[in-house]
């Protein structure tokens, strides 16, 4: 009768070990560009090559990388004479305003209300991969509500267009303190590839006072997984730039 | 002399000047002579009202004797007392409130033949429940109801209102036809028409006679009362009735059928088998249900109001005719508590539907619409009519502790008594119609809910709305009495139960007093009847509370059974009242100290993020009853007059236009058929009529030969 019970124990569990161990599994991230020396006769080249202004000069023979823009277009990369180099890994969520000081706000379970403001849908859809039972956030005492009166967390997706303006201000204003607001996505963090354009500015930054950012076009869940637990404070941030900034130095280091 | 008498002249001497300066002051005048004429006539209704009822002094007084059709006789019994103080009690702030209403009308109709017919309708109806005899009682009926006709199309410019005026005034004249040719069937064994000998000769009378005489009466008196199936004029009728009237129609004049069915079918010719009373349960059980559901799903507050009447007659209905039944199977006391109940239900419908009705007219003063669909967030311009109205509201649903709920818990406890009757059948029907019943109390709290959110809460719906004023005093403050006279009866039932029960005390058995309220209280001469092992088991319940500062027999509403079940039903409202108050008020303050450290930010509620709500965006009267609409369907059955597609191209619509249609089960199945057969006989009269002299002649030849024959056939009268 219950083939499926029989399937189920022996399978075992599937479940990532995140963030207890790390993960593994290949594929789970696409990696992004790492900032630093660069042969100084090519930086134009590599500057130019970048679509969304993500890689800047950085004194002499020397770049660094923007991940509030990067959109991991692998232009850095393929078709150089040097390409940029590459990390692995998905542990990139930030602080997104470097004076807000993260405290222990939540200390029990968490509930996101999730805002989409213009998204393309990928990175709704990574949002969405955190209910499956592979990532399974519920097991992290993360919750999606649908109601701002119930959440503690406003995961916001997309580049914010100006009709989503008043939604997203009415939506935190609804929610009860202590809140916390997530910024996903390049969009999110930058406007990404759209921005300024007409139909929207430089992300809800310039609206809502954004707490944790976390970059990625769209971020891998694993990434929005450490991003919420940045908010709650179990993970540490990470610096949004490459190389480190002085004040994002600061943080990682606090 | 009887002081009574003396004030019952005073009225009808003040209601006579107050007609005399009506006509002879110039017209603006009109509504305030009105007020204070109509008010301070009131106070000698009441008084010798009030002092009939509570002392006990009837009086009988000749008028005149009429030649060839015998003497007019004044008397005032217990019985016509308790309709008196109601009349005297509902025309007391409708007057009030008439003097600053009637100023709409200035202009455009008469304000002083509005005002001398309110008096002589006041008077004539006064006159109805004093008469003594059937003579009396039958021209100031006539009266009554050529004032009433006149009233309702009072607002004369609409069609509408005159083709409801004629409804009306179809109806009521059949309805006296009926009850002239039921008291003729026992004024003629009686040879006289004053109801006392009318009730010796009763007695006497046949089986045939009797149901004669019930069907006649309880028909004719049921046209007043709004019961099914005679009920069709009295929507149309209230919606046409202007503000200042309606809450006479409905608080003072529906009790006139009451009074008719229970003078003469209660008093002068008591009913004593059952068949009779499950006529009227059936019918009482029918008005209600179908009442209630025609009110859940109208948008018009006057109409959703008028059905309401029918439901609450449908009550009153239901409680005399389960008083009639337990008479006629021996069982006298079940028999008294349930006519003290339909009294009680009575004296409450009068008081909240005069309320409700008195909002209604301070709305429709104020925002210019009656529409439900049209009305919201009047809460905020008019906080008091608000208060007033949701007291209204709160107490026709039957909540407690407002006095509709007494009377409605104690009609559905009367007719679960029904388990001591000992025919089955006569069992199956009254749990057929108990669930019927409490069907109708669960609607009753959906079409109230729907009246009072839709109009007072939640956003305005149209421009006129949002910029209502708040009612004049003279509106607020008739409502304010009638809000208090609506808790006062919820909150304290034990001290009205002993009047209600002396009042039917001459036509039905005693014992209702003590069936319904046990003497807890020691100060009470009867507490010595209760067993003191009951007693001191109460006692710790807290039934004895209060009795060192308040008189009477006790806060407890309570029916006692055997010893199997020493306790059939109790409930005690006072107690409640108190425990309620107390409990939210301890509540209150624990919040108060649990929060007091809290920070607070007020903003606006979650609305999904839209940019803008609108009053189109928010929920319908319409949308907010249409599950009952969909639900009894098979009721109301809708016809689809047209669907009018809205299209861009042939195939492309943007939207259907549905015209639906309810026409009222009544008229469907009673008023319609009736009228297709009255044109049916005039069409075949008329083809009678071809203008030919010869069938004349013929004509006059048949006739005359027809009265010969009868003539011939007849024995000779001596």
């Amino acid at each position: 009768m219950s083939g499926w019970f029989l399937k189920g124990v022996t399978t075992g569990t599937k479940t990532t070990g995140y963030p207890a161990h790390a993960e593994g599994a290949p594929g789970v991230s696409p990696g992004r560009p790492v900032g630093g020396a660069y042969p100084e006769r090519e930086i134009p080249l590599l500057v130019a090559r970048c679509p969304v202004g993500a890689i800047r000069p950085s004194g002499q023979a020397a770049v660094m990388v923007d991940y509030r823009r990067c959109v991991h277009c692998f232009r850095c990369q393929r078709g150089l004479a040097t390409p940029l180099a590459w990390e692995s890994g998905y542990e990139w969520a930030g602080v997104f305003n470097d004076q807000q000081a993260l405290d222990h706000a939540f200390t029990r379970s968490v509930n996101i209300l999730v805002v989409d403001t213009g998204d393309c849908g990928a990175c709704l859809n990574e949002v969405k991969q955190l209910n499956n039972p592979y990532y399974n956030m519920h097991r992290l005492g993360l919750f999606i509500t649908p109601t701002p009166r119930n959440a503690d967390v406003l995961l916001v997706v997309g580049p914010l267009t100006d009709h989503m303006r008043v939604p997203l201000q009415k939506a935190y204003e609804a929610m009860p303190t202590p809140k916390r607001v997530i910024a996903v996505g390049a969009c999110a963090l930058s406007g990404g590839v759209f921005a300024p354009s007409f139909a929207c500015n430089s992300g809800p930054a310039d609206l809502l006072p954004v707490d944790v950012a976390v970059p990625g076009n769209p971020p891998p869940p694993l990434a929005i997984l450490q991003g919420l637990l940045v908010a709650v404070g179990r993970k540490s941030p990470r610096p949004l730039e490459s190389p480190a900034g002085d004040t994002a130095q600061e943080v990682s280091a606090r | 002399m009887n002081i009574a008498v003396w004030l019952i002249g005073l009225f009808l001497v003040l209601c006579g000047v107050g007609i005399a300066l009506v006509v002879l002051l110039p017209q603006p005048r009109a509504p305030q002579v009105l007020a204070w004429i109509g008010a301070l006539a009131s106070l000698p209704v009441i008084g010798a009202s009030g002092w009939v009822l509570l002392a006990g002094n009837t009086f009988t007084m000749r008028l005149w004797t009429l030649p060839s059709l015998g003497t007019l006789l004044l008397r005032m019994d217990r019985l016509s007392a308790l309709f008196i103080v109601i009349t005297g009690l509902v025309f007391l702030p409708v007057s009030v409130f008439c003097a600053g209403h009637l100023s709409r009308y200035l202009g455009r109709y008469s304000l002083r033949a509005f005002s001398v017919m309110f008096l002589a309708l006041y008077a004539s109806i006064v006159l109805i429940l004093t008469a003594g005899d059937v003579l009396l009682f039958l021209l100031a009926w006539e009266a009554m109801s050529i004032l009433t006709y006149l009233l309702v199309n009072y607002e004369h410019e609409e069609s509408a209102h005159t083709r409801a005026g004629y409804v009306m005034l179809a109806f009521s004249e059949a309805g006296l036809l009926a009850v002239v040719l039921g008291l003729l069937l026992l004024a003629v064994p009686a040879g006289s028409l004053d109801f006392a000998s009318l009730k010796t000769a009763a007695l006497t009378l046949g089986p045939g006679t009797r149901w004669a005489v019930f069907l006649l009466t309880f028909f004719g008196f049921g046209i007043k009362a709004g019961l099914v199936p005679v009920n069709s004029w009295l929507p149309r009728a209230y919606t046409a009735a202007p503000a200042g009237f309606l809450p006479v129609l409905a608080g003072a004049m529906l009790n006139l059928g009451f009074y008719g069915i229970m003078r003469v079918n209660l008093d002068v010719a008591p009913i004593t088998v059952p068949a009779p009373g499950l006529v009227v349960l059936v019918v009482g059980t029918v008005s209600a249900l179908l009442g209630i559901l025609y009110a859940t799903i109208e948008n018009d507050l006057k109409t959703m109001l008028a059905h309401s009447s029918i439901e609450n007659a449908g009550i009153i209905t239901v409680a005399l005719g389960a008083g009639f039944i337990f008479t006629a199977y021996q069982l006298p006391v079940l028999g008294a508590m349930a006519f003290v109940t339909a009294g009680y239900h009575l004296v409450n419908h009068s008081f909240y539907k005069t309320l409700l009705l008195l909002g209604a007219g301070a709305v429709e003063d104020r925002a210019g619409t009656r529409d439900l669909n049209k009305l919201g967030g009047l809460i905020r311009m008019m906080p008091w009519t608000a208060l007033f109205f949701l007291v209204g509201a709160l107490s026709i649903a039957a909540i407690p502790p407002f006095n509709g709920f007494v009377s409605e818990w104690l009609t559905l406890q009367i007719i679960l008594r029904s388990v001591e009757l000992a025919s089955v059948g006569v069992k199956i029907i009254f749990v057929i119609c108990g669930a019927s019943l409490a069907l109708t109390a669960a609607l009753a709290v959906t079409c109230f809910v729907k009246a009072f959110a839709m109009g007072f809460l939640g956003m305005s719906r149209s421009a006129r709305v949002a910029q209502a004023k708040e009612a004049r005093r003279s509106t607020l403050a008739p409502m304010l009495l009638l809000s208090v006279l609506c808790l006062g009866f919820g909150v304290l039932p034990t001290y009205v139960i002993p009047v209600l029960s002396r009042t039917m005390a001459p036509v039905v058995a005693p014992g209702a007093t003590d069936a319904l309220v046990p003497p807890f209280f020691a100060g009470s001469p009867a507490h010595g009847q209760l067993p003191s092992a009951f007693v001191a088991e109460f006692h710790d319940l807290g039934a004895q509370t209060g009795q060192r500062i308040l008189p009477g027999r006790g806060l407890v509403v309570m029916h006692r059974g055997g010893t199997a079940n020493p306790v059939v039903f109790a409930m005690s409202t006072s107690y409640m009242v108190i425990v309620l108050v107390l409990l939210l008020g301890i509540a209150y303050g624990v919040i108060r100290v649990l929060t007091r450290r809290r920070h607070v930010v007020r903003r606006a509620c979650w609305d999904g993020g839209i940019p803008r709500l609108l009053p189109e965006m928010t929920y319908s009267a319409t949308g907010f009853s249409n599950p009952v609409r969909v639900i009894f369907e098979a009721i109301f059955h809708p016809t689809t007059i047209e669907d009018q597609p809205d299209t861009v191209a042939a195939h492309f619509r943007m939207a259907i236009h549905r015209q639906r249609e309810d026409v009222h089960i009544v008229d469907r199945f009673v008023l319609h058929p009736v009228k297709a057969m009255t044109w049916g006989f005039a069409r075949w009269l008329a083809g009678m009529h071809h203008g030919k002299l010869n069938a004349y002649l013929a004509y006059v030849l048949l006739a005359l030969l027809l009265v010969l024959l009868v003539a011939w056939a007849l024995p000779v009268g001596p």
